[in-house]
């Protein structure tokens, strides 16, 4: 398996590691803490499960315990329910389920596991700089893409440029601030418009990089497995762009069937795969359309052995039929109903305010979404985030909202419009339907315009008001830095505030768990006060497989990867 | 006939440029929308859109637009589907052979029984039988087809684990998924098809004519095959050619809920991805289909009754 390939991944040992060591001994920072961060820092899983193990006095077991066995059969083929959507550019997209397909063909350098414990892939190892704004990846030798070129340094640094330039349109750009500057124009909505930094990322020699950054990031690696980051051929962009025509990549599978709304069918790779033999012979992914019931339908029925996604609509019908696995896990998946802040009336954080006022996020959690998942506190970061600063519980304040509003102008109340695409499920509709009714209470009259979800994409980020689903990411820093971050492609709020981003930078750089959440005390605690979104929960995940599914692990992500799974 | 046949033609036509006016006015002049941005997306620069409409003659005035996006039509080229990325014919032609098959076996299956109960129904006007197929029928046209099929579903496939629960055919043609989404097309559709010979065969039952054949000492046989039948007919004719374009709009939530690959799931899936191309080849598909079938109609009449004419 990968982590037996691990090694010490670097001769030099960061120094946060032994403040790591120091936090975990005297009892600053939670094993789990100290197994992401000293990973993060470069060392491998199994040296940190070592040296957990030797501060505690105990052997330290890994929380996830893998289902697959050395017992798997190989062969067979498995059939998987979910939407098959156009695949062109792993770089601009904005649905996991593009990546599901595509992460079988190419890879990341990194992977970020359902313990949100990151470990080597293509990069065999990296090592940071004492201040963390220089890293270095060392690739991983003798990869081959599937059309017999090797892998190296040029494909990383060709991935690298290409995400950072604004004409590739990817949302990578909020991830990889530090390697941005800004030149100085600024685009019709009055942000910055930024250019990667000259020498940001050097090819240090043919299985080296190296990244420059202006500012220290400690989540560099993970950011390295956020979907839209997956490695591609280095002539990608020259011989068409266009993965699912030119499915050229490192991964255990080909592609050798595709068309869009009906059917993905990936072939164990004939070349030799760099790590271990993936156990399935083909992967097919079925479009059953977008009806939940279909896909509950064709589990039940045996057509395929497991699907993307359950929803609160199907969930209690699957955990009654037999032979169907639910895999659940916690996740910081959430929805976020925000306000653009340089639309009407939002433009005025008293009435932004004043609908925060009016949610109860207790009873959101308990209608929305039967209860399934964690309370928020409008501010997008969550209690099982490692940096979570708890902020005192904000209650629903009828009274207080009424004032704010008429201290507005508004003192007759006001007409607001939602939008909600359902993109994840319709709790996302009954999240704005709470809202709506606790909203009332203070005059404040939303009007809800429920569209489709494809459409619903059009408009996310121009929508004074609307419901977007944001997916699980390991850190809040990462998050946070896509989605409120000034002028990223994903802010869709339109938040524009220096202090929250610098607030932001200094805990993207602070390695000490316990100083980090102090720092980020601060960047939630200006998000919470200006108001910019209305969150009032994280949500659980959940699937369903079959029980002859071997060896599937259930990722808060839905980072699904087939090649442990195989087929009793 | 000749002259009717091109009158026909002339209307069907006529009907067809109507509704490809209408057509292009609501998508293709911004109503709905910035096209530039649905096809590059909400991150393309100004100045790419603007790159865009100029390369794909969106500069242009409306009526030479529509003009040549006419053309194009008329010569076969349907333009590319955003969602698909590709031509529109790639995706819109085997959909229409799956709805064809699907609405084949349908029509198989409804036609003959519908038919078959009908005239049975008709023959003894306020029997226990009549009685019976009338409720049955009433019964099956009330409940729509979202009810049924979960009906169906729950019983067939949750239940009885019969019949698979999807029908999008990912390994190849499989009779089996085809059984579900048949059986609520025919059952929703046999009840209104039936009823509606029934009451042309009541009718015709009533008629003077019946009764002097009867009178007249012809076996009771005869006089149903030979006179009766053929005058019956006529009416559920008409019905029957109506429920091809009934089908193509029935088919939509049949297909979404069983996950078929044809027609009305691709025709829902363009509207809801704002596929406009795509969404267009499928609406004038509709509109030939619903011209064609009523004008062959209006044709069948004819033949079926010499008594009428068109001036």
């Amino acid at each position: 398996m990968a982590e037996k390939k691990d090694k010490l991944s670097t001769e030099r040992i960061h120094p946060g590691v032994k403040e790591m060591e120091k936090s975990l001994a005297d009892g600053k920072c939670s094993r789990r803490e100290f197994l992401r961060t000293t990973t993060l820092l470069g060392i491998s899983v199994t040296t940190a499960y070592g040296l957990a193990s030797a501060i505690l006095g105990k052997d330290i077991l890994p929380d996830l315990i893998s289902t697959a066995h050395a017992a798997q059969k190989k062969g067979g083929v498995l059939k998987w329910g979910m939407q098959v959507m156009e695949m062109a550019d792993p770089a601009t997209y904005s649905w996991t389920e593009k990546s599901i397909v595509a992460r079988n063909i190419v890879e990341y350098l990194v992977e970020t596991g359902p313990d949100n414990i990151t470990r080597p892939n293509l990069a065999e190892s990296w090592e940071a700089s004492d201040d963390l704004k220089t890293w270095i990846f060392h690739l991983r030798k003798g990869v081959k893409w599937s059309n017999g070129d090797d892998f190296g340094a040029d494909d990383v640094v060709f991935n690298f440029t290409r995400w950072l330039d604004p004409k590739t349109g990817s949302s990578n750009l909020g991830l990889f601030n530090a390697m941005l500057e800004e030149t100085g124009k600024k685009d019709k909505k009055g942000n910055p418009i930024k250019r990667m930094i000259k020498n940001a990322v050097e090819k240090v020699d043919a299985h080296t990089v190296r990244l420059n950054l202006k500012s220290a990031v400690l989540s560099i690696p993970e950011n390295l497995y956020n979907y839209p980051t997956a490695i591609v051929h280095r002539n990608f962009a020259k011989e068409g762009g266009d993965l699912s025509k030119n499915p050229v990549g490192t991964g255990p599978y080909a592609l050798s069937d595709f068309k869009v709304g009906e059917i993905a069918v990936l072939k164990k790779r004939k070349a030799p795969y760099w790590g271990d033999e993936a156990f399935l012979d083909e992967i097919r992914f079925i479009d059953l359309g977008q009806d939940a019931g279909a896909y509950l339908a064709a589990i039940a029925s045996k057509q395929v052995d497991g699907i993307y996604m359950l929803d609160l609509t199907t969930l209690q019908a699957a955990k009654s039929i037999p032979g169907i696995k639910v895999v659940s896990i916690p996740s910081t998946q959430t929805g976020v109903i925000r306000m653009k802040v340089n639309k009407k009336p939002f433009d005025d954080v008293r009435v932004r305010k004043a609908v925060q006022k009016c949610c109860d996020v207790e009873r959101q959690l308990k209608i929305a979404h039967q209860g399934l998942g964690v309370v928020a506190e409008h501010h997008h970061v969550a209690s099982i985030h490692p940096e979570y600063f708890k902020l005192p519980a904000l209650k629903q304040d009828i009274a207080g909202a009424k004032k704010l509003l008429k201290e507005a102008g508004y003192p007759d109340g006001i007409e607001l419009t939602c939008n909600v695409g359902n993109t994840d499920g319709v709790w996302e509709q009954n999240s704005v339907a709470v809202l709506k009714e606790d909203c009332a209470k203070a005059g404040i009259n939303i009007k809800m315009n429920v569209m489709p979800s494809a459409q619903y994409w059009d408009v996310w980020t121009k929508a004074p008001m609307s419901l977007t689903s944001w997916t699980h990411r390991p850190l809040a820093v990462m998050v946070l830095g896509l989605a409120y971050r000034a002028g990223v492609p994903w802010n869709e709020s339109s938040y524009n505030n220096p202090k929250f981003d610098a607030a932001l930078d200094e805990a993207e750089a602070t390695l000490s768990v316990k100083d980090r959440q102090v720092k980020m005390e601060k960047v939630e605690k200006i998000l919470q006060n200006d108001a910019v979104l209305v969150q009032p929960f994280f949500r659980s995940v959940f699937t369903a497989i079959s029980e002859n599914v071997v060896g599937f692990e259930m990722h808060p992500t839905r980072y699904y990867l087939f090649r442990k799974v195989s087929l009793a | 006939m000749v002259l009717l046949l091109l009158k026909r033609i002339g209307f069907m036509i006529f009907t067809m440029i109507i509704v490809s006016m209408i057509l292009f006015m609501l998508l293709e002049t911004g109503l709905t929308g910035d096209p530039a941005t649905r096809v590059l997306g909400n991150f393309a620069s100004d100045e790419q859109k603007e790159l865009w409409r100029d390369q794909h003659g969106y500069n242009q005035m409306v009526v030479v637009r529509y003009a040549k996006w006419l053309g194009n039509f008329a010569t076969g080229d349907l333009g590319t589907s955003i969602r698909y990325k590709g031509p529109v014919k790639e995706v819109l032609l085997p959909r229409l052979w799956n709805t064809a098959i699907l609405g084949f076996w349908t029509f198989a299956i409804m036609i003959p029984l519908s038919l078959t109960l009908g005239v049975l129904s008709g023959m003894k006007e306020g029997s226990l039988l009549d009685r019976g197929i009338s409720v049955f029928g009433i019964l099956t046209t009330s409940v729509p087809e979202f009810a049924s099929a979960v009906f169906f579903s729950a019983l067939f496939v949750f239940g009885l684990k019969w019949l698979p629960g999807t029908s999008s055919m990912a390994s190849g043609f499989e009779f089996k998924q085809l059984i579900l989404p048949a059986m609520v097309l025919v059952v929703y559709d046999f009840g209104y098809v039936a009823r509606m010979t029934r009451a042309s065969m009541a009718e015709v039952m009533t008629s003077q004519y019946i009764r002097s054949a009867v009178l007249k000492g012809l076996p009771y046989r005869q006089v149903i095959i030979r006179h009766a039948l053929r005058n019956a007919l006529i009416a559920p004719f008409t019905v029957i050619m109506l429920q091809i374009n009934w089908l193509l709009s029935g088919v939509i939530v049949v297909e979404f809920f069983f996950a078929y690959k044809g027609f009305g799931a691709l025709l829902l899936e363009a509207s809801l991805n704002n596929d406009i191309a795509l969404l267009e080849a499928c609406a004038m598909v509709a509109v030939v289909v619903a011209v064609s079938s009523q004008t062959l109609a209006d044709i069948g009449y004819t033949f079926l009754n010499p008594r009428i004419r068109f001036s």
